[in-house]
């Protein structure tokens, strides 16, 4: 073996040389999961100081593929070139030692750690010895180079989600790595975070690293990235260069196929106030307080739309809902009735719907069917049986009329629910909850991780459901998701809600001083 | 040249595959086993007589092993069904102390009508385990404790009380050991004329036809397996969770210490400190290898009550020590754990170009 070079930070060429081989080339890659293809002869070609954006749907094989590049998985067939080198890679370590780092859409970091402590971590693992002081050094000045600030001494579970992503990519940077991946990076962000990050991104690439960006944000794409590669269905569909003229809603159609003409609008008729909420706060596990005497009023056939950076309570706000979670103080009344001390239960009859913006945390169980989960909250009112029995064919055949009215792909009835994309898991979930008699639906995050068509068409079932007089409390940390449902509009910042204004006067800055404001 | 394997989780498991896997375990277990057995003297002929033969294939042998596997029928769909709902019931033997002392004590006092005896010793078990249980349930959901502590703490608890009463008031009078005195014709299960067999075989087919419909195809069922599966889920969903919990965590409790009770009237007839030896692990590995299935916690304990029994021989027979009857023991039950690693992940190795 090599000894290790004492400064890991192997710059790749200071310049997109042209005649170069490229970053990173991918050919004729299969990989299957158990039958299931997930690639199918798809190809990927990366060249060096070029930001190059990866899209398609949701389980088209982007994760997949990249994760064969890094070589997480080992791929049935075809050939992985790194640099124009034909070594083979048998494992991330090599990969990481070839200066291929991917920055996965669930970080890789101890939280209990500080910044500093994760990258010495993470260099010694690679051979490294570094001391911690030395660690710290090397990040305060590779981020000084890029232009951010990032505490190396704070601990990870302190730091934002957008902080913690910066760890993980200086952290990836200082392991050695030319080549960036970053998977779906821009999720978990809101807009101005969103920008920094991709301002950073640009900042490496004109150091001449290589940057893969995969992303469901066509709006990204397009003004951030060198090069487009669409996947679709484990196969490689289009690669070429915006700058070549190319008509972004073409990349929307092969990535999703055909969208519906117009997306969703709602047009509110707000109706009888439904929901009060005063005073509600609740406090975090530490002490600290979560929420802060949170108040709002929301009207039937209404969309309230709460924008706010992640962490900011909108968490508790969804429990303290759902009958999760008591609150501390503060009343929550549905119509006449006072919710607070109500079971899940009763609130339910009451017609409270909830999307959690973690599906398996709070709304399906991940190892239950299709079938299973879709009649979870229907079971008790005798629709699939007596008190006592059962009746499983009924639970089929409804799971069977949902998934054909939402163009189930992915999954029957006896499907386990982990195994759905997302999106269609995202799209059954709103069929179960907006139901007929659903008077209130509480959304967080429900597009979170979605392509555009399952994002469209959560929003429809939104939209549809509101057009029949139901009131949708909305929680995101996406303001286009906010602007383009919502009637009115609040910030929720620290536990704090403001004022809510018409969507009509909201503007990013206005919004952009009340997210982060400390009124 | 072999770098490396990766594990791939399988997206299902091809029942054939499953069964398969078990399979190869168990002969690659009892291989190994007999190896040890040949290596410690046991000639290679009289093992297949006494594992196989004399085990299952006669009709003395195949009731011995169905009189060892009735109780374990019992503890094992005990701890299968608070496995369920997410209670790892570390306390199997406590309740089963608990349910042995319960009938220990109606036959003691010879309370109720003679023809009543019996059924009211199997009740007042079933009632004892629940209640040794409910202490520990009632700490879980009121406080948070971890009722791997307080099962755990609660079975060396009811321990040092059954010696207590066997040293002690429950002393036989008779013998001066420290067992209770034998029990009356009228407070045994009755024989089914087939050796040792008794009557707890029907209550431990009955208990698994009851736990496999409950599981199956009731309302019920259905939640357990929902609060097991996700219980965030559940609640929100508006399940009555606390209920499924509470009745499914009392179930386990009656069923362990109903086993108690059939292990006094069925095979011992007195209450003694060693009937309760072994129960845990036992109780434990039928629920994990079974999967919490009701069906198969039947498959299970026949073949371990087999393996007992096989053991019994050795030791009497053949002069093997209780050590190495463990070990063996142990040996062909880690065979059959490890084999499942098999059915869960595909193995997919990674060779040098
Ligand atoms: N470890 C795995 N085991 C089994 N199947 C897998 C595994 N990883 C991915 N798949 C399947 O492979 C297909 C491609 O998945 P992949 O995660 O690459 O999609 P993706 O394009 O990243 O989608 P998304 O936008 O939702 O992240 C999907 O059908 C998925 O279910
Ligand atoms: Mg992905």
């Amino acid at each position: 073996m090599t000894p290790k070079p004492k400064t890991p930070i192997a710059r790749p060429g200071a310049h997109p040389a042209s005649g170069r081989a490229p970053a990173l080339l991918l050919r004729g890659i299969d990989k299957s999961f158990d039958g299931h293809r997930a690639l199918q002869g798809a190809s990927f070609r990366l060249g060096w100081g070029e930001v190059h954006a990866l899209v398609g749907e949701n389980g088209a094989g982007k994760s997949t593929i990249m994760n064969v590049a890094t070589a997480v998985y080992a791929a049935d067939a075809g050939e992985v070139i790194v640099d124009g080198r034909d070594v083979p890679l048998r494992g991330p370590a090599d990969a990481m030692a070839a200066g291929l780092g991917m920055v996965h859409q669930h970080f890789r970091l101890v939280g209990s750690f500080t910044v500093a402590e994760n990258v010495a971590l993470a260099l010694r693992g690679a051979g490294n010895n570094v001391t911690l002081p030395e660690a710290a050094r090397l990040l305060s000045d590779r981020a000084d180079e890029l232009g951010f600030r990032l505490d190396a001494g704070a601990r990870i579970d302190e730091l934002s989600i957008a902080e913690r992503q910066r760890a993980e990519i200086l952290k990836v940077l200082l392991l050695g790595a030319g080549i960036l991946i970053l998977d779906e990076p821009t999720a978990v962000l809101t807009a101005e975070e969103a920008r920094a990050l991709l301002t950073l991104v640009r900042a490496l690439a004109r150091e001449g690293h290589a940057v893969v960006l995969i992303t469901h944000k066509l709006r990204e794409v397009a003004a951030y990235s060198d090069r487009i590669t669409v996947m679709r269905q484990g196969r490689t569909v289009l690669d070429a260069a915006p700058s070549e003229g190319l008509d972004m809603g073409e990349v929307a159609r092969l990535a999703v196929g055909e969208m519906p003409p117009t997306p969703p609008r709602v047009t509110a008729r707000p109706g009888a106030p439904l929901l009060r909420i005063a005073g509600l706060s609740a406090r975090r596990a530490d002490g600290s307080p979560a929420l802060d005497g949170l108040a709002l009023d929301l009207a039937e056939g209404e969309v309230l739309g709460i924008a706010g950076v992640g962490g900011n309570g909108q968490s508790e706000l969804v429990d303290l809902l759902s009958g999760l979670r008591r609150p501390d103080a503060g009343t929550i009344r549905l119509g006449p009735h006072d919710l607070v001390g109500a079971s899940p239960a009763r609130r339910r009859a009451e017609g409270l719907r909830v999307i959690p913006a973690d599906r398996f945390d709070s709304a399906m169980a991940p190892g239950l069917t299709l079938a299973e989960n879709l009649a979870l909250t229907g079971v008790s009112s005798g629709r699939f049986g007596s008190r006592w029995l059962l009746d499983r064919a009924r639970m089929r055949r409804e799971a069977e009329r949902l998934i054909a009215a939402n163009e189930g792909r992915g999954g029957g009835p006896g499907t386990k629910a982990a195994l759905l994309s997302g999106g269609n898991a995202q799209k059954l979930l709103l069929a179960r909850e907006v139901s007929s008699d659903a008077r209130l639906l509480v959304a967080h995050s429900p597009s979170r991780g979605l392509d555009l068509r399952a994002t469209q068409a959560v929003h429809q079932a939104i939209a549809d459901g509101v057009a029949r007089g139901m009131a949708c409390l909305l929680i995101s940390e996406d303001l286009e998701e906010i602007m383009s449902l919502s009637s009115r509009v609040c910030a929720i910042n620290n536990g704090r809600l403001s004022a809510p204004m018409p969507v009509a006067e909201v503007t990013p800055e206005r919004l952009g001083a009340l997210l982060v404001g400390h009124a | 040249m072999l770098e490396g394997a990766l594990l791939i989780r399988r997206q299902r498991v091809p029942l054939g595959l499953w069964g398969a896997t078990y399979a190869a375990g168990l002969v690659f277990g009892l291989a190994l086993a007999a190896l040890i057995l040949v290596r410690l003297g046991v000639p290679a002929p009289a093992l297949w007589q006494e594992f196989v033969v004399q085990t299952f294939l006669t009709s003395q042998g195949l009731g011995q092993t169905v009189t060892a596997m009735i109780p374990l029928v019992l503890v094992g769909l005990g701890t299968a069904l608070a496995m369920r709902v997410q209670f790892w019931n570390i306390g199997i033997e406590g309740q089963l102390w608990l349910g042995a002392m319960a009938a220990t004590w109606v036959s003691l006092h010879d309370i109720g009508p003679a023809a009543l005896r019996l059924p009211l010793m199997l009740a007042l078990s079933m009632l004892a385990g629940a209640f040794w249980i409910a202490l520990p349930l009632a700490l879980k959901l009121l406080w948070g404790v971890s009722e791997v502590i307080s099962t755990l703490l609660l079975g060396s608890i009811a321990f040092f009380w059954v010696q207590h009463q066997l040293f002690g008031a429950w002393r036989d009078t008779a013998t001066g050991f420290p067992t209770s005195p034998t029990l009356d014709a009228v407070e045994r299960l009755p024989l089914l004329g087939w050796g040792q067999v008794h009557a707890g075989l029907w209550l431990a087919l009955g208990a698994v036809a009851l736990a496999a419909l409950v599981i199956g195809v009731t309302r019920l069922g259905f939640y357990a397996r929902a609060v097991g599966e996700n219980r965030r889920a559940a609640r929100a969903a508006g399940l009555p969770v606390l209920l499924i919990v509470c009745s499914f965590v009392l179930g386990a409790g009656a069923l362990c210490g109903l086993a108690g009770a059939v292990i006094v009237t069925g095979t011992e007839f007195r209450l003694s400190q060693s009937i309760g030896a072994g129960y845990l692990f036992s109780g434990i590995v039928i629920a994990y290898l079974a999967r919490s299935n009701p069906l198969a916690v039947l498959v299970v304990s026949f073949l371990l009550g087999g393996l007992y029994t096989a053991g019994g021989v050795l030791k009497v027979f053949y002069g093997i020590s209780e050590a190495m009857v463990l070990l063996v023991q142990g040996v062909v039950l880690l065979s059959v754990l490890a084999a499942q690693l098999f059915a869960d992940f595909r193995v997919e190795t990674r060779r040098a170009a």
